[in-house]
């Protein structure tokens, strides 16, 4: 079983999930196997305003353990990730990187904040 | 494993808006034009989306829709009433169960979205020649972007508006119109069978701003659906055009 653990930088209790990736899709959004859909498809709630179709930064996690786990990010993840706040040399968007190792020992932060409060605090 | 018994709420405020109008573009194609019951405007920049919370079968799902008016257009010239409306545009899509969703939706029916969201914007006026490509319902974003873009003294802008019927042309008065007051944007359409879209607008960018030219400084501006905005995108990065100067949105 592959092993996801989650921070939450707002301060929420930490979670680890276990889980086959082999059995995804977990859950209908982002890439089946996706950061997204496993924490989706296990009822912990990540921001993903696009559907989970690489369309915005709202599913930003920053990889604090097993990036070489992760599915290599293609241009059109890296381009959308210039515009995250926040970002780091282990950034990743949650709806495009997948677990795919059985033996996966993954740990991701989810930051507080994202590219769109701004503007969403302005609108209210 | 069973999962996790509790989740973490939605962060983001949720706002409500009031259908106030619904017209067909074409028997697939719809505008909705939404009133926050809050009155209060919604602050966008051209480009953005908002994320509407479509209820399917006792569970939620986010799906985005592009903010298809403009910020910057007179508001009464655009059938808006002179309020807080903004307009959204979608077309239906095989096994599309949000979009059937906001079909089925009248006029005084409520919807719940948050937002605006999204990094496919423009700002401000470029001051480069600009280039915005779009297929059919794609030339939601864009509509705004070009206003925005002829807001003020610019440079250049060429817009190719490309769908597989003339019906699938929208906003193409509003365009012409500009084209006919402002001399420096040009409003181009193609007209090609579904699959051929891409190859068209694919050769059309290739001899105008690739082989036509040396001129490498334009900002490229795409939007439409499937691995054909890639290629595109592709084809002026591998060929000379900045990174950064070609912005797209894939759906």
């Amino acid at each position: 079983m592959a092993k996801l653990r989650v921070i939450f930088e707002n301060g929420d209790p930490e979670r680890v999930i276990e889980f086959d990736p082999a059995a995804a899709p977990f859950h209908h959004d982002g890439r089946p196997g996706s950061i997204l859909d496993i924490l989706l498809g296990h009822k912990i709630h990540l921001e993903h305003a696009c559907g989970g179709n690489c369309a915005c930064t709202t599913c930003h996690v920053v990889v604090k353990q097993g990036l070489p786990k992760l599915s290599e990010a293609e241009e059109q993840e890296e381009d959308m990730l210039d515009k995250a706040p926040g970002l780091t040399p282990t950034s990743r968007l949650g709806c495009q990187a997948v677990i795919e190792d059985p033996d996966a020992e993954v740990t991701v932060m989810i930051p507080r904040f994202t590219i769109n409060l701004v503007s969403e605090s302005e609108s209210e | 494993m069973p999962p996790e018994q509790t989740a973490r709420p939605a962060s983001r405020p949720s706002r409500t808006a009031r259908i106030e109008r619904i017209f067909d573009h074409a028997a697939d194609t719809r505008s909705l034009f939404l009133a926050p019951i809050d009155s209060r405007a919604l602050r966008f920049t051209p480009g953005q989306f908002i994320s509407i919370v479509i209820p399917l079968a006792g569970e939620t799902r986010n799906r985005a829709y592009s903010i298809a008016s403009s910020p910057d257009r007179d508001r009464e010239a655009d059938g808006l009433s002179p309020d807080a409306t903004f307009e959204i545009c979608f077309n239906r899509v095989p096994g599309g169960r949000g979009v059937d969703w906001l079909f089925e939706r009248v006029v005084g029916d409520t919807i719940d979205f948050t937002g605006p969201f999204g990094a496919f914007t423009l700002d401000t006026p470029p001051s480069v020649e600009s280039i915005f490509l779009a297929d059919a319902t794609a030339i939601a974003p864009i509509r705004p972007m070009v206003h925005r873009a002829a807001s003020s003294a610019h440079a250049p802008i060429v817009l190719i508006h490309a769908a597989y019927s003339a019906d699938h042309l929208l906003y193409q008065a509003e365009f012409e119109d500009l084209a006919g007051r402002d001399s420096e944007f040009r409003f181009e359409k193609i007209i090609a069978p579904e699959g051929a879209i891409y190859d068209r607008l694919f050769a059309e960018c290739e001899r105008r701003w690739i082989r036509g030219d040396s001129n490498r400084a334009r900002r490229i501006y795409i939007c439409g659906v499937g691995k054909g905005v890639i290629r595109l995108r592709d084809l002026f990065r591998q060929n000379g055009y900045e990174r950064r100067s070609v912005l797209y949105e894939q759906w």
